[in-house]
């Protein structure tokens, strides 16, 4: 993300249904529809209105899961890895994070992107300007932090920071996402921080791309106009298959989530575009290692 | 892990060669799988194939099903440790590696394909186990030479190697096909093997919806009979139960039975 300086500087009317809500919401939709099932019987079945039906399957309430698990088994969905997928899901939906007590740092919005990338399988961003959040080391992050919160005060950049770091437990987590990065040339030469910040950020990178399940590709400046036709853009997959890929795109004081199947099909469609144009994992790190080289 | 290009690696100047105007088999196929990695173009055209030959979501699933059976039986009884994975497709459940080294952790696998879009998949998400390697070369089957000759950089040639055609050669006519198959066949050491499998013109919906297909644009791709698959295996030792549809060929108890117009085999070369 563009983005990541800014980890949601309190941005003002905060708006709408979380995405893990709409994720659970889309799906319950899918499967009433398929069963062939009204929103009367399915409101009946869970001894609620057809309205209340309606805003859960549009992702605007809290889910209580026996409801979700009642309406599951009135649709006829018995696979167990489905019915657990959808009850992880909506227990995304509900339960704060661990990022709940960064909540006076944090707007909703950059909360339920958190609340995503924990969520999703695979994980694929384009970065224009700034190392993606999950690979930034700690001086990097708080340079970062401090050009988005000028007037921050240092306990407030330090929380910001942490949060930035916790957030990478991920990346070691017991099932880790796929993390696909695609990084402009010029967010690695912009030189955060100082030179010597960068220096041990671009290590950084070269380190994090051994593992198994980070892929790290460069778009130098001699290749690319995809690249500079749009900004910093993320695509989020989940695992269950009838969920949809979401892409966010973070703005100045609030971000887009975009599911719809135009939308996700014209973003993917830049993304493989990028990651077909950019340098090879390989040859990503072997660009990298030369940059570290001549500093 | 490393990336190979043959003969020498060459980026693509001209631009990314992706068409999204035109369906793609690889995305196609993905779609009939329950995939994401799909286009409204690809989808347009998988539904309306479907539409004639509703089957082909199950001979998707069938297929890939078969591929996994066959590499655990490759890992497993046949003890290979070395594939050649031509023609790759974008990653869905249970890819060739997977299979490989959850039978045997140190499995090297060589993807090749020459689609760009394929091939950044395969380098992203197809990634080796710590004890194992993948390896992915960016190499045109119709110069089988090339990709022996890369190949044999990557894996031990003094050692079986299991070669492995899923559902490719249907994309050439016989004349280009048959020569393929045997030439990569005789680059393989002796006791190396070669599972192949590819849809079958036994069945004329199949065969109706395959010429729509053929007709759109898409790059062809030819049905054969089962006696045409069989050539594919002359001078080769064929495992039980030899040429067959795809669900025929050594099912789990819960392989999914369907009447399936795709036939497979596994031989291996003396």
């Amino acid at each position: 993300m563009s983005t990541d300086q800014r980890d949601g500087g309190r941005a003002g009317d905060v708006q709408g249904p979380t995405v893990p809500r709409m994720l659970v919401g889309i799906q319950l939709h899918r499967f009433r529809e398929a069963a062939g099932i009204t929103p009367d019987q399915a409101a009946y079945e869970i001894r609620a209105s057809r309205s209340k039906i309606s805003r859960m399957e549009n992702g605007l309430v809290r889910f209580k899961e026996r409801d979700v698990t009642d309406l599951l088994t009135l649709y006829g969905i018995t696979d167990e890895t489905t019915r657990s997928g959808l009850v992880t899901l909506t227990r995304q939906a509900n339960m704060p994070g661990w990022w709940s007590k960064y909540g006076d740092i944090m707007a909703d919005w950059f909360e339920a992107y958190l609340g995503l990338e924990m969520a999703a399988s695979v994980i694929r961003t384009f970065e224009l300007q700034f190392v993606h959040g999950l690979f930034q080391t700690e001086d990097y992050a708080r340079a970062v932090t401090m050009l988005g919160h000028t007037s921050a005060s240092a306990e407030e950049v330090d929380r910001r920071v942490s949060l930035r770091l916790k957030r990478q437990d991920l990346l070691n987590g017991p099932t880790p996402p796929q993390v696909w990065s695609v990084i402009d040339e010029g967010a690695l030469r912009r030189p955060v921080g100082g030179a010597a910040v960068m220096r041990a950020q671009l290590e950084r990178l070269v380190e994090v791309a051994k593992l198994r399940h980070v892929t790290i590709q460069v778009v130098p400046f001699n290749r690319g106009g995809h690249a500079a036709a749009g900004g910093s853009f993320t695509v989020l997959r989940f695992s269950e298959p009838e969920v949809p890929d979401v892409v966010y795109i973070e703005q100045l004081t609030s971000a887009l989530y975009l599911d719809k199947h135009e939308d996700v099909d014209h973003y993917m469609e830049v993304m493989n575009h990028l990651s077909t144009e950019a340098l090879t994992p390989a040859q990503s790190m072997r660009f990298v290692s030369d940059m570290i080289r001549d500093m | 892990m490393t990336d190979v290009s043959s003969p020498q690696e060459a980026p693509d100047p001209a631009g990314t060669g992706i068409d999204t105007t035109v369906p793609h088999s690889a995305r196609i196929w993905n779609y009939w799988l329950g995939g994401k990695d799909n286009y409204a173009v690809d989808r347009e055209a998988g539904d309306q194939y479907k539409e004639i030959f509703p089957g082909i979501a199950v001979v998707a699933r069938t297929s890939r099903a078969f591929l996994t059976r066959a590499v655990r039986y490759l890992a497993g009884e046949a003890g290979i440790r070395q594939f050649l994975d031509i023609g790759t497709g974008l990653p869905t459940a249970n890819n060739t590696h997977q299979v490989a080294q959850s039978v045997a952790p140190e499995s090297k696998i060589v993807y090749v394909d020459n689609d760009p879009l394929v091939l950044a998949h395969a380098r992203a998400l197809l990634t080796s186990s710590p004890e194992g390697s993948c390896d992915y070369l960016d190499a045109d089957i119709r110069n089988p030479e090339a990709i022996l000759e890369t190949a044999a950089t990557l894996l031990d040639f003094t050692q079986p190697v299991a070669l492995m055609l899923m559902g490719i050669m249907g994309h050439f006519t016989d004349d280009e096909a048959y020569p393929i198959v045997s030439r990569l066949q005789a680059g393989l050491p002796s006791g190396s093997y070669f599972a192949l499998y590819d849809g079958a013109n036994t069945n004329e919906a199949f065969n109706q919806a395959q010429q729509g297909y053929n007709d759109s644009g898409a790059v062809p791709y030819h049905l054969r009979s089962p006696e045409q698959f069989r050539r594919y295996f002359e001078g080769m030792d064929l495992v039980e139960p030899g040429v067959v549809p795809l669900v025929q060929w050594r099912p789990d108890p819960d392989t999914e039975q369907a009447e399936i117009y795709s036939y497979c085999g596994v031989a291996r070369k003396p």
